[in-house]
């Protein structure tokens, strides 16, 4: 075992080409700037950070998870189980992947302490007693050094590092409608865009690559001349959009599908949601390593990966090379390697020839052994034995893809309306045949949405078209692929590594199965092999194929486990965006704002929670007159002719007999009879309501409203508009009320004869029109509530400050309201109410209507009303400690006597400025519920502390006379 | 009553020492060195047409419930049957938060038991679980909140749970990569810490428990289908329903005979009861959860935000694990939503703004069985011999230890165990319900 290294610029023969390559998308004429692990390097643009550092000789990048061996280049690209680097403050950057720029700080990230001298490379040494999930076996004594040991453990978290002051960046998400979404554009996914195209729909296609083509980018230059042409066409088409460098990440129900685009001008990534009509998947194939010993040595790689480095990046990836082949592409990456001059020797599987293993130090092979015994000289070792489907989107869809033995991989099983397949995916053939069965697959995805978009334009409410002359759905006719043999290649006659992120080898997978965790989730999560970053994609096959080979089965019979989205990780900022949550104020916030309140954040609603001394308010609503700004109250404009019955389903209570300018309380209890808001609602007119509900219920309620109109009684001819922010809505409390509002309302008869308690009226305020008033209030003082169109809010607020001067007035803030409301016992629900609270226990018997047709919860509400549930309920009820000068924290335990026996809670407690004493509300136990009773009070500090239950509800003015006046 | 199917049941000395060789250091290295392959965790034996005892369902709820059957009540002939793979349903997809500082009495007493028996299983089941004792807070952003985190920090103070409620200065020096600030959208205004809460590696608390039941003669059998629950005498067709008794089950591999019938199968939990006539007041919903890419460890405590429906601990592989509430609406879909992803990312990003650059790699859905009162239902039927442990909504993985000692009491003793009792059905007839829904909005 080698602890120490070579430096990293290598004498092997990893270096940029002096000639430049027909195909390579690099532009020697630009040199860019970049570091690795501190030193300073120059790349091309063009390059990735993978063809930069092999460009700059490097042939080691990374180390691995576990046993920190040397690791270089495997594949080369986006899936590059070694690439993942640390750029700047970015971690797990695919190199192979990310275009190189101009002064990127790029490092290894799973080094320590550095990437030539890594101390943890001991594991390696201790390698067969840490055999896959060895974690479970061992550290379990002495308990108390587990901590430690876990410390430990996490230090090997493989990954890069987060800075925590990384700004949130600008991730802004778009939204697209096309008829046909490709996924891939390689020769299949562009002809299918182009004959979608001609076809009159519209295509986004969208390319992982930074270029379209595909495989052909790096192929022949037939290949390229046929990538070229094909770019071409796409380009001349208006009706195709180009995404590069973007990938479809998901396929959700009905086509919904999630696309993270990375070449964005201004966003690093950015999410793009789009119901598509039709989804093609050609995604292509993922080269398959291969498993023998030796095979993470830096030095092997894939024929992809080593034709990319070719022949888009003018990289030479070694100076003698074996290139093990079972098909053409393995050929061809031979032919490469010839064409610039590196020595290939051939071994062919389709002859029967073998490799067994790489040997050569950690730091990169040196040699490869043959099935036929001799060892051939090599720096690099090639390797083309067969391909992986990436059937994730398919999988999404439904599909359950199916290995076919001939083919050596897996087809997708399972024929999907809306999602089509092309390419590699779906089978096998020359450019052209490639490339027709793309355009077969655009004509039908093009015919399929136009039938699609036909049924969704013609079977909704706003129809133009009607089914009669709807297109008949167009079945499949396309011819398809032929699917070529392969021959089965995964393992060699030795182990290796299957797992290269996970450091998980075929001996591992061997000795679990045998373990017993013999199918393959449960190998997975044992092992963790397939857990990583490419989440499968280069090692689910293998580790199928050598559980099958441990098995005694097929890969047909253990199958695969289930591919989850997304296709590719997304960062959080894109799924995230811009963060949109806005708070909400009223029109009169800057009023409150310039007055200095105190703001609070209830909800989405910042107000005022008082204006600097919330005791002072309450006393002077309670004598003279007080203002508070509720708007966020919820208000629902109700109309039509059903509103009653509606009414009547949500409510508790009755409402049919409603006289116009009427408001009535109510209590709205969810389909279990637990409270779930409350409020009044008026009726303006004949089929006209206006309901508040709680401020926090809002949406909620309208939402529930909704439900029982659309899904429940599409019947019933009711508007719903929410109108919470239309209105400003005031409360002016207190004495003096009716004096200050009659000063600025000339067209209402203000009298409590003309205009009672619980009644509402329209009128015009302080010169505005239109205004609602009612005459409630949660303080319990005579109170207006005027509901003002929002636009009028501050100057009707600013006109009663005004006149109201003489008589006293000072607005209020929500910390007044609720002390007041708590003097007059109202609950709040939510507060005093929890998630198991039935109307029962708000002790409102007597607004639930059990000979009422039908209301949401009246079945549990039925059993809740029988006589045991009185027994068993709990009780709101008004509870006031013996020494005033003690307020329980709100949450206090309610307990029997010195025992430690719950038997109730304050939910509710404030210093009454109006009593001079302190009051609460409180939920108890039905026994403790009598006026009277007297009670334990458990408060934070520990003190135990006595309390007696009120008579009723209200602390103050039980009987509601100050309102009546 | 046709007689006490415990009655039945053959009662055996389990017998310990003589099983499988014990997992430890020494053995990794004597293996390691000579090549010896470890024996199967749990033995592949052939299916019998009758047991004493059959538990339908293998995740930490039925195997738990095999393991104490055979360990503190010496009944070993018992199989448990799963449709797929040990660990398949809820205890492989869940979050592993572990902790005891629930809302009620009955909550705390029994989560608590539950907790101490997680901080010896290691060593109990000679299988490392990986118990992380890291501490679990639950972020409270308006005074609402912090109303209920006082709530539950008093009653669990009454049950001498540690469980406080900190200010937003001590949540920073905990978890630093959290936004404390004030004008943040969602400002932490303080939390309730529970330092004996954590996380645990749930396959490894799966596999521990079927290893160990395996080594006592209970056996597993995957990939076993139950299609049917066989009953006789009951007022239902088929002699299902309340007055009957079960006699076994039907299965993709062919009937199976069986005094005592017991349904550990959570999101499948309903389904399952009606085969024996049997209705549970349950709704089935999928949970969603997912998992970042490895990042070097950052956050130390497990973090949850009941008003941003997430939560959030880091593995010591580095991930970050994420969960949420449950979808809004009854189905059995587990294939997860992109709403899902979009929402938890911008949540977590306004809990900690600096992880923007984070990628997620993998999210997924499992089942829940949620009931009225999120508390669950166990212990008897009015099926005789026809046993339910259901009802684990969100937050039923940390209750498999308890749930199984208690259940193992009640099938063994045919008495109801008082830590379980206020669990019973009956209390869906009686209107008792145990209030934990008060708290769990996100109810792990
Ligand atoms: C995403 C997510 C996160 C969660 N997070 C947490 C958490 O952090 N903390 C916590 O405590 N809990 C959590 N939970 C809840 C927890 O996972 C479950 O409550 C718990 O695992 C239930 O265990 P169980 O053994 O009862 O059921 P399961 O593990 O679901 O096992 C039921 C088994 O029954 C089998 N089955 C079903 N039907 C049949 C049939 N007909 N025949 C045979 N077998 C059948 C299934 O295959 C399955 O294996 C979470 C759940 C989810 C989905």
């Amino acid at each position: 075992m080698e602890l120490r290294l070579p430096g990293r610029t290598s004498t092997t023969g990893v270096r940029r080409l002096d000639t430049e390559r027909p195909g390579e998308v690099i532009d020697r004429s630009t040199s860019v700037p970049f570091t690795f692990n501190g030193k300073r390097f120059t790349g091309h643009e063009g390059d990735t950070i993978a063809s930069a550092l092999m460009g700059n000789g490097i042939r080691i990048v990374s180390r691995s998870m576990k046993y920190h061996r040397p690791r270089g280049y495997l594949t080369g690209d986006f899936w590059d189980p070694n690439g993942a680097l640390q750029v700047g403050d970015e971690p797990n950057v695919r190199s192979g992947h990310r275009k190189l720029t101009a002064g990127m700080s790029v490092s290894s990230q799973n080094v320590w302490p550095s990437l030539d001298h890594d101390v943890k490379a001991a594991n390696g040494l201790v390698s067969r007693f840490l055999t896959a999930g060895f974690y479970y076996k061992t550290f379990m004594k002495p308990a108390s050094l587990w901590p430690y040991y876990e410390k430990v453990l996490a230090t090997f978290a493989p990954g890069g590092t987060v800075d925590l002051d990384t700004p949130h960046g600008e991730f802004d998400k778009r939204y697209a409608h096309p008829d046909v979404l490709i996924a891939g554009g390689g020769p299949a996914g562009m002809a299918a865009a182009i004959a979608a195209a001609d076809a009159g729909a519209s295509v986004l296609l969208v390319e992982q690559e930074h270029q379209l083509g595909g495989h052909l980018r790096f192929g022949s230059d037939a290949d390229r001349a046929a990538a070229g042409t094909l770019r071409d066409e796409v380009g001349r088409r208006p009706g195709i959009e180009v995404l590069t460098d973007s990938t479809v990440t998901g396929r959700y129900e009905d086509n919904w599908c999630s696309i993270v685009q990375r070449s964005h001008p201004t966003v690093s990534e950015r999410l793009i949601k789009a119901r598509a009509k039709t989804l093609v998947v050609a995604p292509g194939l993922i080269e398959r390593p291969y498993v023998f010993a030796g095979n993470d040595k830096p030095g092997v790689m894939t024929s992809g990966a080593v034709r990319r480095m070719i022949n888009l990046y003018g990289v030479q990836p070694g100076d003698r090379a074996v290139v093990f082949t079972a098909n053409a592409d393995g050929d061809a990456a031979a032919d490469d390697l010839e064409a610039i001059g590196v020595p290939v020797h051939r071994v062919d599987a389709r002859a029967g020839e073998g490799i067994v293993e790489a040997t050569g130090p950690a730091s990169g092979l040196t040699g490869v052994v043959l099935t036929d015994g001799t060892t051939v000289d090599a720096d690099l070792l090639v390797t083309a034995i067969g391909w992986t489907a990436p059937t994730s989107l398919l999988n999404m869809a439904g599909d359950r893809p199916v290995y076919d033995a001939n083919a050596a991989r897996f087809f997708g099983s399972v024929q999907i309306d809306n999602v089509l397949t092309t390419g590699g995916i779906a089978g096998d053939g020359t450019v052209e045949e490639l490339i027709q069965h793309g355009e077969a697959t655009g004509r039908l995805a093009a015919a399929r949405a136009a039938s699609i978009a036909h049924a969704l334009r013609s079977a909704t409410v706003w129809a133009t078209e009607t089914t009669t002359d709807a297109p008949a759905f167009p079945a499949d006719d396309r011819t398809a692929l032929e699917r070529h043999a392969h021959p089965e290649l995964y393992r060699a006659s030795t182990h290796g590594i299957v797992d290269y992120s996970e450091d998980v080898g075929s001996k591992d997978l061997v000795a679990a199965a045998k373990e017993g965790y013999d199918s393959i989730e449960l190998l997975k999560r044992y092992t963790t092999a397939t857990m990583g970053p490419a989440q499968g994609k280069l090692e689910t096959v293998n580790t199928a194929a050598v559980l099958a080979e441990a098995r005694g089965e097929t890969i047909a019979d253990v199958g695969t486990t289930v591919w989850r989205p997304p296709f590719v990780p997304i960062t959080l900022g894109a799924l995230g965006g811009r963060i949109f949550e806005p708070t909400r104020v009223s029109s009169i916030q800057p009023w409150h704002e310039a007055r200095g309140a105190t703001p609070i954040l209830a909800g989405q609603w910042i107000r005022p929670e008082h204006y600097g001394d919330p005791a002072a308010e309450v006393r002077n609503t309670r004598t003279n007159v007080g203002i508070i700004d509720v708007t966020p109250l919820g208000k629902l404009d109700l109309r039509g002719p059903d509103v009653p019955a509606l009414l009547e389903q949500m409510y508790t209570n009755k409402w049919r007999k409603l006289p116009v300018g009427g408001v009535r309380y109510g209590l709205m209890c969810a389909e279990d009879g637990v409270v779930l808001d409350d409020g009044v609602t008026g009726r303006l007119a004949d089929d006209h309501y206006l309901m508040t509900t709680t401020s926090s219920g809002a949406g909620t309620i309208w939402e529930w409203a909704e439900m029982w109109l659309q899904t429940e009684h599409p019947e019933w001819q009711v508007h719903v508009t929410p109108v919470t922010t239309g209105y400003t809505s005031i409360n002016v409390a207190g004495p003096r009320s009716r004096e200050l509002v009659a000063r600025l309302c000339d067209d209402v008869d203000l009298s409590n004869e003309a205009f009672g308690y619980m009644q509402v009226r329209r009128g015009t305020i302080a010169g505005v029109p239109d205004c609602i008033m009612w005459r409630i209030g949660f303080t319990g003082e005579l109170s207006f509530e005027l509901h003002v169109p929002s636009g009028h809010g501050l100057h009707v607020w600013e006109r009663l400050m005004a006149d109201g001067a003489d008589l006293g007035i000072q607005p209020f803030g929500l910390e007044a309201q609720r002390i007041m409301r708590l003097e007059k016992g109202h609950f709040i629900v939510g507060q005093d109410t929890d998630g198991l609270s039935k109307a029962p226990t708000t002790g409102l018997e007597n607004l639930i209507k059990l000979d009422k047709p039908d209301f949401a919860g009246k079945p549990e509400l039925a059993w809740a009303l029988e006589p045991e549930q009185a027994q068993i309920l709990p009780r709101i009820v008004a509870i006031q400690p013996d020494d005033p000068t003690i307020v329980p924290e709100e949450a206090c335990q309610i307990l029997a006597g010195e025992t430690n026996e719950i038997l109730g809670r304050i939910t509710s407690s404030r210093m009454s400025p109006t009593l001079g004493r302190s009051i609460c509300l409180g939920q108890v136990v039905p026994s403790l519920a009598l006026p009277g009773t007297k009670i334990t009070i458990l408060l934070v500090d520990g003190r135990r502390v006595a309390g007696t239950v009120q008579e009723h509800h209200a602390h103050y003015d039980p009987e509601g006379e100050r309102a009546r006046v | 009553m046709a007689g006490s199917p415990t009655a039945l049941i053959r009662k055996t000395k389990a017998k310990l020492g003589g099983g499988p060789p014990r997992y430890s250091a020494a053995g990794l290295v004597r293996r390691g060195l000579s090549g010896d392959p470890w024996p199967r965790v749990w033995r592949d034996v052939d299916l019998k047409s009758s047991y004493d005892v059959v538990i339908i369902g293998g995740g930490v709820h039925g195997l738990a419930t095999a393991y104490y059957l055979a360990t503190n009540h010496g009944i070993t002939n018992v199989a448990v049957l799963d449709k797929a793979y040990l660990g398949s349903g809820g205890s492989g997809r869940n979050t592993a938060i572990v902790r005891s500082n629930y809302l009620t009495p009955e909550g705390v007493a029994f989560y608590d038991r539950s907790l101490s028996l997680y901080n010896t299983m290691s060593t109990d089941l000679n299988l490392n679980v990986m118990f992380s004792e890291r501490g679990h807070m639950t972020l409270a952003h308006t005074d609402g909140a912090l109303r209920t985190m006082n709530w539950r920090a008093e009653v669990n103070k009454l049950q001498g749970i540690n469980s406080s409620v900190i200010t937003p200065a001590e949540v920073k020096k905990l978890a630093p990569s959290l936004d404390v600030g004030t004008d943040s959208r969602y400002p932490i205004l303080g939390a309730l810490y529970h330092p004996p809460g954590g996380t645990i590696r749930h396959d490894a608390v799966v596999w521990g428990y079927a290893r160990g039941a395996d080594h006592r003669g209970v056996e597993m059998h995957q990939k076993t289908e139950v299609l049917d629950i066989l009953c006789e005498g009951g007022e239902g067709p088929d002699g299902k329903g309340a007055g009957g008794r079960v006699t076994g089950v039907r299965t993709s591999r062919g009937d199976i005979s069986a005094p005592i019938v017991v349904n550990c199968t959570a999101g499948w939990a309903s389904l399952i009861s009606d085969m024996a006539g049997v209705k549970l007041p349950i709704h089935t919903r999928p949970l969603q959860a997912a998992v970042t890419e490895p990042v070097k460890v950052f956050l130390p405590t497990v973090v949850v935000s009941g008003s941003l429906h997430v939560y959030v601990s880091q593995t010591d592989r580095g991930e970050l694990v994420f969960g949420a509430s449950v979808d809004p609406f009854n189905n059995y879909n587990v294939g997860g939503s992109l709403e899902f992803t979009e929402e938890l990312a911008g949540h977590v990003l306004e809990l900690m703004p600096g992880i923007s650059k984070m990628r997620l790699l993998r999210q997924w859905a499992g089942l829940c069985d949620m009931t009225p009162d999120y508390s669950p239902v166990m212990g008897t039927t009015p099926v005789d011999g026809f046993y339910v442990d259901v009802g684990w909504g969100t937050y039923g993985f940390k209750a498999g230890p308890v749930s199984g000692e208690a259940m193992a009491e009640a099938i063994a003793t045919r008495q109801t165990p008082k830590i379980i009792a206020p669990f019973g059905l009956s209390r869906f007839a009686s209107g008792a319900l145990v209030g934990e829904k008060g708290a769990a909005a996100v109810g792990h």
